[in-house]
């Protein structure tokens, strides 16, 4: 019996496959002499172990979604198939809130109503507007904003080959701080009986509702309906789509937009500029609500037309990117051929006006059942009796006034005290009895540390699809948190002028282990005192990105480094770069059927793509490079600038 | 994983909807989990199992006894997530992609990292025997292959996944 053979009849006895009496003999025989044959038992138990307690995710409960729909269908009789189009994303509730990177500058006062219709021209050859004038723009223009209501018209191509075109009405209210609305009415002449694409969203402060039908797989869905009480204070899971009214995410970070020009839409000077379909979601929030749409692909481009004045999208169309990667993706979306110049999808304003909508129209409809996130408002004044503590709360923060107060989760002693301006917001959050392995708030223990104006440290994360900027401040007896979309340098500000003093992380968070494997967060001049080669960083990294800590690692055979390279503004697009140092002689061994041999400059090095990873060794020192949002050439350009202009000297 | 009480499938078969809705409460969980260890995404998971009991409910005239009724319901619900990443593949992957915590080699020694060594062939049988505790044959029967091939790819994955997770031991 060889070495195999005796695994594979192991591997089946240990799944508690009965073997034959003759092949149990053999194999116990074989185990006697063979200690790679015992080492591959013990091994396969330890497995079985690891997967067995690896900690089960909470599972929902979907009786009612799923009979909701199982009803719908028997009451319905299909009348046909229908080619099902397949989720586009992993359906987030609603996009997240992101935020421009520059300081607040003046522009032109917000005026009265305007109407806006006529035809548009193309843009001038030249632009006065350079990409952070848009930027800083939308940024000055979101504070100032109190109220706003709108409708756009909505073209979209290629649903599917029997619904090529597809027409739908928008209206959007939005009224300082957190009342939103949103409706979608598909207007669209289907050749058979289909339910129609109609979406309602209406945020009003501590409440919010979303309907729309659920994705089913027949021509006639279910309208689903989801109500969300007691909403945290600018949730990010039930949040209000505000980039419709001032792209302030999709326009945030100067460096990943163009500027294509300048001309007049409908009447009014605007400038249009470009980003990719995977930074401009936010522009897209009806995609996630509800119902049936064509799919994009993360590199379609986005060109937006805003007013020049006060920065409100006027129209924006989507353009098919091109490329064998976008082809094959097209076709297993069954796509047709779709020419890069033709737009796929617009969505145009009618008008748009500054008036304060109604108050009703952010009334919410009365349901049965709702998701309750738990934030019980309260009184400043009587926070102190519900918590035993006196939160931190001035009446402004980062020029934002205070709006309200609430507990986050009964009896877990920590507060929550919300700030706003117009479009702009500020969460602070705080508790006295934190003692957590990781910074409080959604702040990870790889956050980039930033020295505070006047004192102290904070730790500080871009956005990212979940959440807002953030910063965490361990500080003596108290924690606390600020989540915003405000530049990062309005953030850094709003968080100094607080009246505390940031300690840096206590060593209990700086330690983790990974497996078998422990990582601590140190500074880079540890890390290069304590390995025995030199850690040198890419001086050829994506605008924007920089340093934010650095780990040792080690996995019992020696101290490897981790360094963590992220965008100062937003992780959209990118994420994490992280580069990983070790002494090696040669890369461990291939894990993935994928892997394909690159030339990194001269030296031989491995590409896996579905993690974005390039592994190379470069004289006795192994590295690893990856980052979830780069193309292998963008990897590779990255690759060759380590160590060749470094940046930190 | 035990099979439903006979009666309640029968009447579910024959279009009671209380029935079928006892069946979804009792199996909601495993069919959620095993979505969930296939997509790695929570929404997604979600719609996999509607999408799953909505097939089943469709089709539950047509099943037949000859496999055991959860081997048939797994793999219905195998086919809904096989359809979902296929639609998302490309898209996703770029958006959050799934391997985004376990790239470096400190993550090798991570489960996570181990089961994303191996190839979905070789993943989905060590899941469904491991995890979900099923036998070879109801797992050749989810998967439409024969058991002596769930036999192979069972050592072949937990070969692939040791020397995954214990590459540093043995490599130095």
């Amino acid at each position: 019996m060889n070495h195999d053979q005796a695994e594979r009849l192991l591997s089946a006895r240990i799944d508690g496959e009965r073997l034959a009496a003759r092949a149990t003999a053999a194999l116990d025989q074989h185990l006697e002499t063979c200690a790679e044959c015992r080492a591959f038992e013990r091994g396969a138990y330890r497995l079985r172990e690891a997967v067995r307690f690896e900690v089960a995710p909470a599972v929902p409960d979907l009786v009612d979604e799923v009979m909701t729909a199982v009803g719908a269908q028997t009451e319905r009789p299909r009348s046909r198939l229908r080619v099902v189009r397949p989720q586009r994303s992993p359906r987030r509730s609603i996009l997240p809130r992101l935020a421009p990177v520059a300081a607040a500058l003046v522009v032109g006062a917000l005026i009265g109503s305007l109407v806006v219709g006529g035809p548009w021209q193309r843009p001038e050859a030249g632009s006065a507007f350079a990409a952070t004038d848009v930027v800083e723009g939308i940024s000055a223009a979101a504070a100032r904003l109190d109220a706003y209501r709108a409708s756009f018209a909505i073209d979209e191509r290629h649903l599917s080959p029997d619904v090529p075109e597809r027409h739908l009405a928008m209206r959007v209210w939005f009224e300082a701080p957190e009342r939103f609305r949103l409706d979608v009415v598909d207007h669209t002449d289907y050749p058979t009986t289909t339910t129609p694409t109609d979406l309602k969203l209406v945020v009003d402060g501590s409440t919010s509702y979303a309907s729309g039908p659920s994705p089913c797989p027949t021509a006639t869905c279910p309208q689903r309906e989801s109500v969300v009480r007691n909403r945290l204070p600018f949730s990010t899971a039930a949040a209000a789509p505000t980039d419709l009214v001032l792209p302030i995410s999709t326009l945030a970070d100067a460096d990943r937009l163009t500027v294509l020009g300048r001309g007049t839409v409908l009447g009014r000077p605007a400038v249009r500029v470009e980003v990719p379909f995977e930074r401009a979601e936010p522009l897209f929030p009806f995609l996630s609500i509800g119902g049936d749409w064509r799919p994009f692909f993360p590199n379609d481009r986005v060109r937006i037309w805003l007013d020049e004045r006060n920065w409100f999208p006027l129209r924006w169309n989507v353009y098919p990117a091109t490329g064998a990667e976008r082809d094959a993706w097209a076709l297993r979306f069954g796509l047709p051929d779709e020419p890069s110049l033709r737009s796929v999808f617009s969505v145009r304003a009618l008008d748009v006006s500054l008036d304060t909508p109604d108050a009703s129209v952010f009334d919410i409809p009365v349901t049965a059942s709702a998701q309750d996130q738990g934030a019980r408002e309260v009184d400043l004044s009587d926070v102190r009796r519900e918590t035993g503590f006196e939160p931190i709360a001035p009446g402004t923060v980062g020029g934002l006034d205070r709006y309200r107060a609430v507990l986050p989760r009964d009896d877990s002693g920590e507060t929550l005290v919300a700030y706003a301006d117009g479009l702009e917001f500020l969460n602070l959050g705080e508790t006295r009895s934190w003692n957590g392995d990781a910074p409080f708030g959604p702040v990870g223990v790889q956050a980039e540390e930033v020295p505070l104006t006047g004192g102290g440290v904070a730790y500080y994360e871009p956005a990212s699809q979940d959440h807002g900027r953030r910063i965490a401040i361990h500080a003596a007896g108290t924690d606390l948190y600020l989540e915003s979309n405000l530049p990062r340098s309005r953030l850094l500000a709003a968080a100094a002028a607080l009246p505390v003093q940031g300690l840096p992380m206590p060593a209990a968070w700086t330690f983790r282990r990974v497996g078998a494997a422990t990582a601590e967060r140190v500074s880079l001049e540890t890390a290069r005192a304590s390995v025995p080669f030199p850690i040198e960083l890419p001086s050829d990294l994506p605008a924007g990105f920089g340093l934010a800590s650095v780990e040792l690692v080690d996995a019992g055979y020696g101290a490897g480094v981790t360094l963590y390279l992220r965008d100062e503004d937003a992780d959209a697009g990118i994420g994490t770069i992280r580069l990983h140092l070790e002494a090696a002689s040669e890369l461990p061994p291939a894990t993935s059927a994928d892997q394909s041999s690159v030339d990194i400059g001269v030296l031989p090095g491995r590409f896996t793509p579905d993690r974005s990873q390039l592994e190379w060794i470069d004289g006795g020192l192994y590295r690893s490079l990856d980052a979830p949002g780069l193309a292998l050439d963008e990897l590779l350009a990255i690759a060759i600038s380590i160590g060749a202009d470094e940046p930190d000297g | 994983m035990n099979d439903p009480d006979p009666r309640t499938l029968t009447r579910a078969r024959e279009g009671d909807l209380g029935a079928f809705e006892d069946l979804v409460r009792q199996y909601q969980g495993d069919v959620w989990r095993f979505a969930y260890h296939f997509t790695r995404d929570r929404s997604l998971a979600d719609d996999v199992t509607q999408e799953a009991f909505l097939r089943a409910f469709r089709f539950l005239r047509g099943f037949r006894g000859d496999s055991k009724f959860t081997s048939w319901l797994f793999r219905i619900a195998r086919n809904c997530a096989m359809d979902q990443i296929k639609a998302r593949n490309v898209y996703v992957e770029r958006v959050t992609p799934i391997a985004a915590t376990t790239a470096d080699p400190q993550a090798r020694v991570e489960l996570h990292a181990a089961l994303d060594a191996v190839s979905a062939e070789h993943r989905e049988p060590f899941l469904l025997v491991e995890v979900f505790g099923l036998s070879y044959q109801e797992t050749a029967d989810v998967l439409g292959v024969r058991v002596g091939t769930i036999k192979s790819r069972m050592h072949r994955a937990r070969r692939a996944m040791m020397d995954a997770l214990e590459v540093e031991e043995e490599a130095r």
